[in-house]
């Protein structure tokens, strides 16, 4: 187990630098200048190069070093060895300057919000998303899991293709649409709750509830799959034969085989919905990781879209080990 | 079983840690949704007009502009006087002794010296250093300090030269104080020497590029980098309690993409003309979960109403006129602005919509080059064309039926009545058989013979519609053939930077009250000339307005040459002013000024009615634009009432 652990942490920078690699590149395909400007206004031309030569984006390899010399800590671990950061110190106090405190791990400049530095930005954002993607799991998982045993109970019945259509809305239906239900529902008509607020932890639920839906829709499928084949297996008859109660079959036998799929997809599914969703925060107003995504990329934001990526990366390699664990740790089969 | 719910336990417990980490909204007199979000309060890097509308509360610049006067009079700001010296190139600023920082502390003349230095180094970058090169030097610095910067940067070669650097930076400190005209006779004057009579100068000063900044913070957060000698800057003193300002307001709280508080700055010198404690500002992205938020009570002001169904709003406000009908008209022949209006009528929800003109163009890029990037002919490159194709565009059905917000149609590329003594020329109108003519005289009867015209647009915002308006009429009326072209936002820009179009969308806002704002970027050395205009005689004309003196005869020359464009060469077509759309309670907020400004200032604004926080002792009596001939205030001259974009006029045809 601990060497499972170890391993999988020793991976996760040389992911990340394939991860970041390539996203640089792809990012760096997106046509036009990260530096325009709104309303169609171009500043003048030494301007613009002045703010490519401020920002290292003159090309691609220049961005490149300079990004991971500055994140990785490398460059503020390299003047500090070399005594640059004491010589600058020193300089400065010479000139009667005060000197700029830098960051260890230096994830650079938003260029589009200008006065926030993308590791600001992050935490700022990732605790509203991380708050809401996990309430959103918790329900998708608590009404997932009990439509797919009910399903699984009696398959064909009437209680089976009932949770069977609500699972399809839940898969089919866009969250832009049941989140504008919600919204004209709670908030408008009966006075429940407030619009482009968040000021208490009830402001989550309405979101939280609009994100689980595809979530639960999947797990209730997953869930009822599991139970069926477990129901017909042999140690479940075996259960029956010995007389344990109906309940006890269901959940102390079956559910416990049939969780295990349902596990391994919380793992992604979780990564995914901590690191929010465009749509669920742009209908509720709230200052989360989602919009980033997408808004960075339609800047061309090059610094915050790599930094977004990059804590995506990091949770998903995290929480799939935690799955991994987990899974050795329930089911003594798999080592 | 407890091994499968245990999982799930812990995601609640960490839920449970975050929801009670979550700190609580901060109450306020007044809720602002300021379109999304501010991108930053560093007044010289500033270009998104939010962030203007804050910067207008947050500092305060030489002058400040009146908001409510038609003539774009100026009321001392920081400075209670100022002289213009006989050959109009030196402006004296005499200090108020009472001008502080939030912090108490006096504004001086070294503050702005501070300020506009940062704004001319090429270091910032910043998108309006153009403007500051009209001071004595300014240019020259600017270019001594980028050649400078690329010397150390060659010289020191990848390797840190910490002393070296430092030593450049007091060098330019030095270059600066020499060879730039801004100096700081004593503690309470600044004078300020133009490189060449700007007779728009104290129009810029109210432009917010221009404000000052409070150089003992912003300083500790600036450093010359030892490798490239480049100033290297944060911008985290523009968060509380770092920020300084010496505006009404002071910046209390910002928490990125939630909310911005700001309150009532103590050490201001006018506290008699604050009108709140305090002004939230929530931050809320989706045009339709704004408008929910108004429509719950949540909000006092929207500033920008863009959901889908903005036109059925504004629809309901025309009813609700035609319902008092009598009562409007006579209030409307009272010469009282829309606000006042509104206030006089009975309440009622339909009329929390507005809409105001405002500073800015919507038109069509004509390529004025003969031959396109790609080696194609280019028809476009004869004037002919472009006068033939821009009267044919029925513009006012793209205002009346696809636009729908109340906006007017543009013959001129300046709205008209915006700025105070200018006469807006006449445009071309609608003449389709003038323009066959004219299209048979650049060679091309009924069309025959004419490239296939090539419209470029971006997918949003509507661009579509209009330009699918656009091709009927020009295939209809001429007999042309046009193709649609879109493309992204981002694409369409690089496109239009390399004229790489024929036809193609375009707009523009006026940054400062002066025709120049508008007509400069049709300069042939202007780096937003998209449209490859290259006229000696627009040229000539534009440096004669900068050699005039009178300011009669110099609004006379840019009318001339506004005519030019317009009637003539017809690089652009303009096709509507734009308007912009607001929800709020006219009988709960005052401040928000109807003039064709886009820049609203949020420092003047105030609650009216019972509940006003603020003020309870001496109610607010809001501020309207003063009625010409009513008793105690004299017509100014030159008073152009504002384009009159609500009820929408159609006094403007085609």
């Amino acid at each position: 187990m601990i060497r499972l652990i170890l391993a999988r942490l020793a991976q996760l920078p040389l992911i990340l630098l394939v991860i970041y690699t390539a996203t640089l590149f792809l990012a760096w395909q997106i046509p036009g200048s990260p530096l325009d400007t709104p309303e169609a206004r171009r500043p003048p031309e030494e301007v613009i190069r002045a703010m490519e030569a401020q920002y290292n984006l003159d090309s691609f390899w220049s961005f490149y070093w300079s990004y991971l010399d500055n994140a990785s800590g490398v460059r503020a671990a390299r003047e500090y060895i070399t005594g640059d950061a004491a010589r600058q110190l020193q300089a400065a106090r010479d000139a009667g300057r005060p000197v700029l405190q830098r960051r260890f791990f230096d994830f650079g400049p938003s260029l589009q919000y200008e006065d926030w530095r993308v590791s600001e930005i992050i935490s700022a954002s990732l605790p509203v998303s991380v708050a809401i993607g996990s309430l959103a799991i918790v329900i998708a998982t608590l009404v997932g899991v009990s439509a797919g045993v009910v399903g699984a109970v009696k398959p064909g019945s009437a209680l089976d293709a009932a949770t069977f259509v609500i699972a399809l809305i839940g898969v089919s239906l866009p969250s832009f649409v049941t989140g504008t239900v919600l919204l004209i529902l709670f908030p408008v008509t009966l006075g429940w709750g407030s619009i482009g607020k968040l000021e208490s932890p009830a402001d989550l639920v309405l979101p939280a509830i609009t994100l689980s839906l595809p979530f639960a829709a999947y797990i209730a499928r997953l869930t009822r799959m599991g139970m069926i084949e477990a129901l017909g297996a042999d140690y479940v008859r075996t259960a029956r034969a010995k007389g344990v109660s109906a309940s006890g079959v269901l959940f102390r036998h079956a559910l416990k085989n049939a969780g295990l799929p349902v596990l391994s997809y919380l793992g992604p599914a979780t990564a995914l919905a901590v690191t929010g969703s465009f749509v669920v925060e742009r209908l509720f107003s709230l200052p989360g990781m989602g919009q980033h995504f997408v808004n960075a990329v339609l800047n061309k934001d090059l610094f915050l879209i790599i930094g977004v990526v990059l804590v995506f990366a990091v949770l998903l390699v995290m929480l799939n080990l935690v799955v991994d664990v987990l899974y050795r740790w329930i089911d003594p089969r798999i080592s | 079983m407890w091994k499968l719910v245990l999982p799930v336990l812990c995601l609640i417990v960490l839920l449970l840690g975050v929801g009670l980490m979550e700190p609580a909204a901060p109450k306020a007199d007044l809720v602002v949704i300021n379109r999304g979000d501010c991108n930053t309060l560093d007044v010289q890097r500033m270009s998104w007009l939010q962030d203007f509308r804050v910067a207008a509360a947050l500092y305060e610049g030489l002058l400040t502009a009146d908001r409510f006067s038609t003539s774009n009079e100026k009321l001392p700001g920081v400075a209670e006087s100022w002289t213009v010296s006989e050959d109009g190139l030196t402006y004296t600023f005499h200090f108020r002794k009472d001008a502080k920082w939030s912090n108490g502390k006096p504004v001086t003349p070294e503050d702005f010296r501070y300020s506009w230095r940062r704004a001319l180094l090429p270091d910032l970058a910043n998108d309006y250093a153009t403007l500051f090169r009209l001071i004595e030097g300014g240019a020259e610095f600017y270019s001594w300090r980028e050649e400078e910067l690329k010397r150390f940067e060659a010289e020191s070669a990848g390797v840190p030269r910490p002393v070296e650097s430092q030593r450049l930076w007091q060098e330019t400190l030095r270059r600066f104080d020499e060879t730039v005209g801004l100096t700081a006779p004593d503690a309470r004057t600044l004078a300020v020497r133009l490189a060449r009579p700007v007779a728009y100068f104290t129009e810029m000063l109210v432009f917010e590029a221009f404000f000052p900044i409070y150089p003992p913070v912003v300083e500790r957060f600036e450093q010359p980098s030892p490798v490239t000698g480049r100033l290297e800057f944060s911008s985290e003193w523009s968060r509380p309690p770092l920020l300084v300002s010496n505006g009404r307001f002071k910046l209390a709280s910002w928490r990125f993409k939630r909310d911005m508080l700001i309150v009532r700055n103590e050490h201001y010198w006018n506290q008699s003309d604050i009108h709140a404690n305090s002004i939230l500002m929530p931050s809320v992205s989706d045009p339709n979960a704004q408008v929910m938020a108004f429509q719950t009570g949540t909000v006092d002001w929207l500033t920008d109403v863009v959901p889908d169904y903005r036109a059925e709003m504004i629809e309901a406000k025309e009813a609700f006129y035609r319902e008092h009908w009598d009562e409007y008209q006579k209030l409307k022949a009272r010469g009282l602005d829309p606000i006042a209006i509104d206030r006089r009528l009975p309440p009622d929800p339909r009329k929390n919509i507005h809409v105001f003109p405002t500073f800015g163009t919507y038109w069509y890029n004509f390529n004025c080059l003969p031959t396109l990037p790609d080696g194609r002919m280019n028809p476009m490159a004869d004037a002919k064309v472009r006068r033939a194709l821009s009267m044919v565009v029925d513009k006012r059905n793209i205002v009346e039926n696809i636009r729908r917000s109340g906006e007017t149609v543009a013959q001129t590329i300046i709205p008209p009545g915006s700025i105070a003594g200018y006469e807006s020329p006449a445009g071309l109108g609608f003449n389709v058989e003038a323009a066959r003519v004219l299209l048979a005289e650049a060679g091309y009867p009924a069309g025959a013979g004419l490239p296939v015209i090539e419209i470029l647009f971006n997918r949003d915002g509507g661009h579509d519609l209009i330009a699918q308006a656009i091709k009927r009429d020009w295939e209809m009326n001429l007999g042309v053939s046009v193709r649609l072209v879109q493309k992204e936002s981002k694409v369409l820009r690089n496109d239009l930077k390399g004229r790489k179009f024929m036809v193609s969308r375009g707009s523009w806002f006026g940054d400062y009250g002066d025709p120049t704002t508008f007509l400069d970027v049709n300069r042939s050395d202007d780096n937003n000339n998209d449209r490859g205009y290259f006229s000696s005689e627009f040229d000539e004309m534009m440096k004669a307005s900068d050699a005039e003196r009178d300011p009669a005869q110099r609004m006379a020359l840019l009318a001339k040459a506004e005519a030019l464009l317009i009637a003539e060469d017809l690089p652009l077509m303009p096709i509507f002013h734009y308007t912009s759309t607001m929800l709020f309670d006219a009988d709960k907020i005052s401040g928000v000024s109807p003039l064709p400004r886009q820049k609203q200032d949020f420092g003047l604004l105030g609650k009216l009615g019972e509940n006003s926080g603020a003020n309870t002792k001496a109610s607010i009596t809001p501020r309207e634009i003063p009625v010409p001939g009513s008793a105690g205030l004299k017509p100014v001259p030159g008073n152009v009432p504002p384009s009159a974009a609500w009820p929408p006029s159609s006094r403007e045809g085609n």
